[in-house]
């Protein structure tokens, strides 16, 4: 048997792995990262649009700063984050842009002068300023009230993935590309490393580190059409929740892009919307300000694919024989700004729907986008209940985004909680409680459960396919636990996964050979998958209320009163069939900006009995400190910077807004 | 509406790892739906017909390079080629030039990266220490698009693949080496001079040891400017070198 | 101090200097004698074609490259020297070439399945240009060395009995769809390599290159072929008076 050793094992090769591994080996600790894939593959290189930081170069950017940035976050989480990440996240997000164009991303620039914009439908001549010239750029985003998404065109990821991946190979991080982590090594309450399939050879190695952190992003491929990739299945939060003692954090918050293209669901992305691209139905007719009058096609995703699929069940949907969808219009921004912005967008048009996005509309459909829920971490990015155990980015419910993520906000996540979480990681594994001492027999079990599991899949006489039983895991999930919930739908969608989960001990593959298996690869994976898509179900069916990205059509309100809390879940047992839940309350009385209504959306929502006492106190804070530095207010209302690693503290310099 | 095409995909079959394993072209019919792409024809010949059949997809939307192979002779990305933009016999062989893992799956990533080791293709910042609290350095707008220009490779291997010189020397860097060493060359964030690049690509096995066949310019899904870019980097190569 | 936010990022290596400036230096020599050697090519052609326009012509440019008219008498040794000249540059292009040949046979046979398997049209020429070359380096050594040692037997006869009696144009006729072959893909090639007449749209800059090729290729192989045959024709008409030189008319023919 095969033993790895290192400081730090990584298990996943996207943005944010790779930015934790960059972290500790700065700090002179070992890292290795496992990756499904070659890392410049991860999904990371897919965001398109952006990354938020508060840099406010940018004219319709000025004025902004970390403040701004938290209340729009924190609004459009629908009060379900964590204010203290929330603030640690917008603290560093400057900084990781940063950080990012001196390691070679091509941000594109602000250039001065006039230049004309489409604004609410209309051409609009904005000025930029000439001591701004040749800053980061920004650009419009959903539910943001100032331009803050700092983007290259819109290969954002792309060109991010590529600028970290290069950095850990210039640092020498090593990458064990195609191997999957099959289980998580832990005893004692201390989590101690992986046992690690190899993609290719079928060899199982055991990985022994001081600290394990997760990052393989989020679980698109529960879902029929999602926009991520194929290897987004959640196999991370399955790791951990196969554990029996970590735990995963609002896994029925799930997010819906609004223009996922029809029906590939293959993204198209927000800033086609932020740069002033319209939604339009059968008629042509722009039918969001009728909705939203505030904020329009740039409210929250959720509350835009809320009301996509709204107005396609009142028949307003255009007709193809795929069934009903909507009309993304950029033909509006001119082709030299599509050519220049939104060029991966105009390629994929051109690829698969044969149109020209100058010249035609683009049909689209909501499609699952984001999980914002996932391992449960404190502010470090340690599991709150499995030593050793850290996530970061989306594979974390750490919590930046609540019930919902705005635009921009996750590839932001991926470095600033790599950075962060980096830090976290390396001081753990230089303090005393990250020494391990383990006896290799620890690992030869572990090694041992998974080599019968899989002799046992290839041996199996049973009857069931696992392409056909993931098959019917995404219908129930589409079915049932979709953009709109109601209690019959989420049953029957649990009751779907139950059984399927049962049937999934019965898979047979037809190949049996070890190596490069790809039918056993389904098997092994289906029966996790499950696991998640049950915390997902569950967690949903119990929430009776609708908050974000979680919509129950029998209860419509947010209810602040018995639902302020975070969904926890479990899995006890192997042998158990369900998760086992539990709830993490959120404090109302230690939050700088108690709940309230979002400024788009549904007005509707019952109060915490705590909030009117809350507001009265950061009202009455505010108002005696009017005179007072913004961040000396903020420190008084909600301290947190001494949670940031020492050298992530400094006040990010900018712009001085124009008076 | 006319009766949906059936498509006979021919996929090369080989495990080199099993020795038992002989390379052998295996075909399978399918039935053309609309909008079909190879990445959900060969998904469904693996969800239906054949679950052992290896190939790499990742984002299945043109991004990430992964799934690039030689349909009917030509590389290029199998996610966003259609169906109906090929003939009804359509032949899929795992890109040459890379280590094949098993059918159409070839090992891209370890050559990318021995790749980036050996050019150095990282940016290699003038200061050691970025403070990051402090307002970025400008940079030219345009300078920054032309520089993306150049960031938008994926390292699918598609010029590799297409390139004969490569396909004769397993040493040459290929285009998506020098456009890399163009791209950092272009980056004044770069401290690295001509001089500098002349060490990592001043050779027979670098810039000098291309032919000018514009098989990469004419291959790659994102329409690299390659040949202005190599001819290019050529010029500035002979000047630092001779 | 704690607060400051300072990252670390990899710096570069002082490193210039070291390699050999040698690569760069022969890559120019190789496009430069392939460059001088194609334009001879095109020159040397138009030259040769002055049979078209009759044997007068085609003798005064001969005797002029004897140097005739200015120094009053021949002096094929000048003729020899040029052949020389091109001969010299003719070798160092094959040397420096011969480095881009498939370096053994598996290489061959490599690129030649990569080529009939891909079908792009820039890379089969490629080949072609390396058969074309290797033909070359044999026919165009036969006839630089048959210009080197009988270098005073230039002239609408002495070329005619050549190409005829001495039964030289299948050789000729080779040499002319090789050398127009090479020469032009490869001052196409050249052009490409080093962006010459680049415009911002590199796929035009190409079309219209490959154009212009074609163009002149198609031009030089129909002058030569209407060439070759001017001088069959001569070739056959003094077949009977084999190794008599030709002279003008006009000329006093000086005493045998």
């Amino acid at each position: 048997m095969k033993i790895v050793y290192s400081d730090v094992l990584v298990i996943g090769g996207g943005l944010a792995g790779l930015r934790v591994a960059i972290g500790v080996r700065r700090r002179g600790l070992d890292a290795i990262v496992l990756s499904l894939v070659p890392p410049k593959r991860s999904h990371s290189a897919a965001a398109q649009g952006g990354m938020q930081a508060s840099l406010g170069n940018a004219i319709k950017g000025a004025g902004d700063n970390e403040d701004v940035h938290f209340e729009d976050t924190v609004r459009g989480s629908d009060w379900g984050a964590d204010q203290r990440v929330v603030r640690m996240f917008v603290e560093t997000a400057p900084k990781a842009v940063r950080e990012l164009a001196a390691w070679g991303v091509p941000w594109t620039r602000v250039r001065r002068g006039d230049r004309e914009v489409i604004i609410n439908g209309q051409r609009v001549t904005i000025t930029e300023r000439d001591e701004a010239h040749g800053l980061l750029a920004q650009r419009d985003f959903g539910g943001t009230r100032k331009w803050r998404t700092c983007y290259v065109s819109d290969g954002t990821g792309h060109a991010m993935l590529y600028a970290v991946g290069d950095q850990a190979i210039a640092q020498g991080v090593p990458v064990h590309e195609r191997k999957e982590a099959l289980s998580l090594i832990h005893e004692g309450g201390r989590c101690c490393g992986a046992v690690v399939r190899d993609l290719v050879t079928g060899e199982l190695i055991g990985y022994l580190a001081r600290a394990t952190v997760v990052a393989t992003g989020g679980a698109g491929r529960l879902y029929r059409v999602t926009t991520n990739a194929v290897i987004c299945e959640g196999i991370g939060a399955a790791l951990a929740l196969e554990t029996g003692i970590a735990t995963l954090g609002n896994m029925e918050a799930v997010q819906f892009h609004p223009t996922g293209i029809f029906p590939a669901g293959i993204l198209v992305t927000e800033g086609c919307r932020g740069d002033g691209g319209l939604l339009r139905d059968a008629t042509g007719h722009r039918f969001m300000p009728d909705y939203e009058p505030e904020k329009k096609e740039l409210a929250s995703r959720d509350v835009v694919s809320r009301r996509m699929a709204e107005h396609i069940r009142g028949g307003l949907g255009a007709q193809s024989r795929f069934g009903p969808h909507l009309w993304l219009d950029i033909t509006l921004l001119g082709r030299a700004h599509i050519d220049r912005n939104l060029r991966e967008v105009k390629e994929i048009c051109q690829s698969f729907l044969g149109i020209d996005p100058a010249e035609q509309w683009i049909p689209v459909h909501p499609a699952q986008h984001y999980t914002m829920g996932g391992i449960r971490t404190r502010h470090t990015g340690e599991s709150t209940t499995l030593r050793g155990l850290f996530a970061a980015g989306e594979a974390a419910c750490w919590d930046l985004h609540g019930f919902n993520r705005l635009g921009g906000n996750s590839v932001a996540e991926t470095v600033v909680a790599g950075t962060i979480v980096g830090e976290f990681v390396a001081d753990f594994c230089e303090s005393g409680v990250g020494d391990i001492d383990l006896p290799t027999a620890l690992v030869r079990d572990a090694v041992a459960v998974q080599r019968a599991a899989l002799d046992a899949l290839l041996a199996s006489r049973g009857t069931e396919s696992a392409d056909a039983i993931r098959v019917e895991m995404q219908q129930a999930m589409t079915d049932g636990v979709g953009i709109f919930r109601d209690a019959a739908g989420l049953e029957s969608a649990v009751g779907r996964l139950e059984a399927l989960l049962l049937r999934s001990r019965s898979i047979a593959v037809r190949e049996r050979a070890d190596g490069p298996n790809p039918e056993l690869v389904t098997a092994y994976r289906v029966q996790r998958m499950l696991k998640v898509a049950l915390a997902m179900a569950c967690g949903a069916l119990a929430r009776l209320e609708s908050r974000g990205a979680h919509f129950r059509e029998d209860f419509p309100r947010r209810d602040d009163a018995n639902w302020l809390k975070r969904t926890l879940a479990t899995w006890r047992n192997a042998a158990d069939t369900l998760p086992t839940l539990d709830y993490e309350p959120i404090d109302v009385d230690a939050m700088e900006l108690p709940p309230g209504w979002r400024g788009y959306g549904a007005r509707d929502y019952r109060d915490h009995p705590d909030t009117a006492r809350r507001t009265a106190e950061v009202q009455a804070l505010r108002d005696r400190m009017q005179a007072g530095d913004r961040r000396e207010v903020q420190a008084a209302l909600m301290p947190y910077r001494e949670l940031l690693p020492a050298r992530l503290q400094a006040s990010n310099d900018r712009l001085e807004a124009p008076a | 509406m006319s009766a949906a095409r059936r498509i006979q995909v021919h996929v090369l079959r080989h495990n080199p790892r099993d020795p038992a394993s002989e390379p052998r072209l295996q075909s399978y019919e399918v039935e053309e739906a609309a909008g079909m792409t190879l990445f959900l024809a060969l998904t469904e010949i693996r969800e239906r017909r054949d679950p052992s059949l290896a190939f790499d997809f990742v984002c299945r939307a043109g991004i990430c390079g992964s799934c690039a192979m030689l349909v009917n002779g030509r590389p290029r990305l199998a996610c966003n080629t259609l169906t109906k933009d090929l003939p009804a016999d359509i032949t899929l062989l795992p890109l040459p030039g890379f280590e094949l893992i098993a059918d159409l799956s070839v090992d891209t990533g370890r050559w990318m990266r021995a790749l980036s080791e050996r050019l150095q293709a990282w940016l290699h910042a003038r200061e050691t220490e970025v403070d990051a609290a402090r307002i970025e350095e400008p940079m030219d707008p345009d300078l920054a698009d032309r520089i993306y220009e150049l960031d938008r490779c994926i390292e699918c291997g598609c010029c590799v693949a297409a390139c004969g010189t490569a396909q004769m020397r397993a040493d040459f860097v290929g285009a998506v080496g020098l456009n890399k060493i163009a791209r950092f060359s272009l980056d004044p964030r770069d401290a690295r001079g001509d001089g500098d690049f002349y060490e990592l690509v001043g050779d027979d096995d670098g810039v000098f040891g291309c032919m000018t066949l514009l098989a990469c310019h004419d291959v790659c899904p994102k329409q690299l400017p390659l040949q202005n870019q190599i001819a290019f980097l050529r010029r500035r190569m002979a000047r630092a070198g001779g | 101090m704690s607060s400051s936010a300072r990252f670390d990022s990899a710096s570069a290596p002082g490193m210039a200097g070291r390699s050999s400036p040698w690569p760069a230096r022969l890559d120019l020599l190789q496009s430069g004698t392939g460059l001088l050697l194609a334009l001879f090519m095109w020159v040397h052609m138009l030259f040769v074609s002055s049979i078209l326009l009759g044997n007068d012509a085609m003798w005064v440019v001969a005797r002029f490259f004897e140097g005739y008219f200015i120094v009053g008498r021949r002096v094929p040794a000048l003729v020899a020297l040029t052949v020389a000249t091109v001969a010299a540059l003719f070798i160092g292009h094959a040397a420096l070439a011969l480095r881009k040949f498939p370096s053994d046979y598996h290489a061959f046979r490599t690129f030649r399945s990569h080529m009939k398997g891909f079908r792009h049209e820039d890379t089969s020429l490629w080949y072609w240009q390396v058969v074309s070359g290797f033909a070359l380096f044999f026919l165009a050594s036969l006839h630089l060395g048959t210009m080197l040692t009988r270098p005073g037997r230039i002239g609408p006869f002495e070329s005619g009995d050549r190409v005829w009696s001495d039964v030289m144009w299948p050789v000729y006729l080779v040499m002319l769809f090789a050398v127009e072959l090479h020469g032009g893909v490869g001052l196409y090639r050249l052009a490409l390599k080093w962006g010459w007449f680049a415009g911002p749209d590199p796929n035009v800059t190409r079309r219209r290159l490959r154009a212009v090729k074609w163009t002149l290729t198609v031009f030089f192989v129909v002058l030569g072929l209407a060439t070759l045959a001017a001088y069959v024709r001569v070739g056959i008409g003094h077949a009977d008076h084999y190794g008599v030189p030709y002279t003008p008319s006009w000329i006093e023919v000086p005493a045998p």
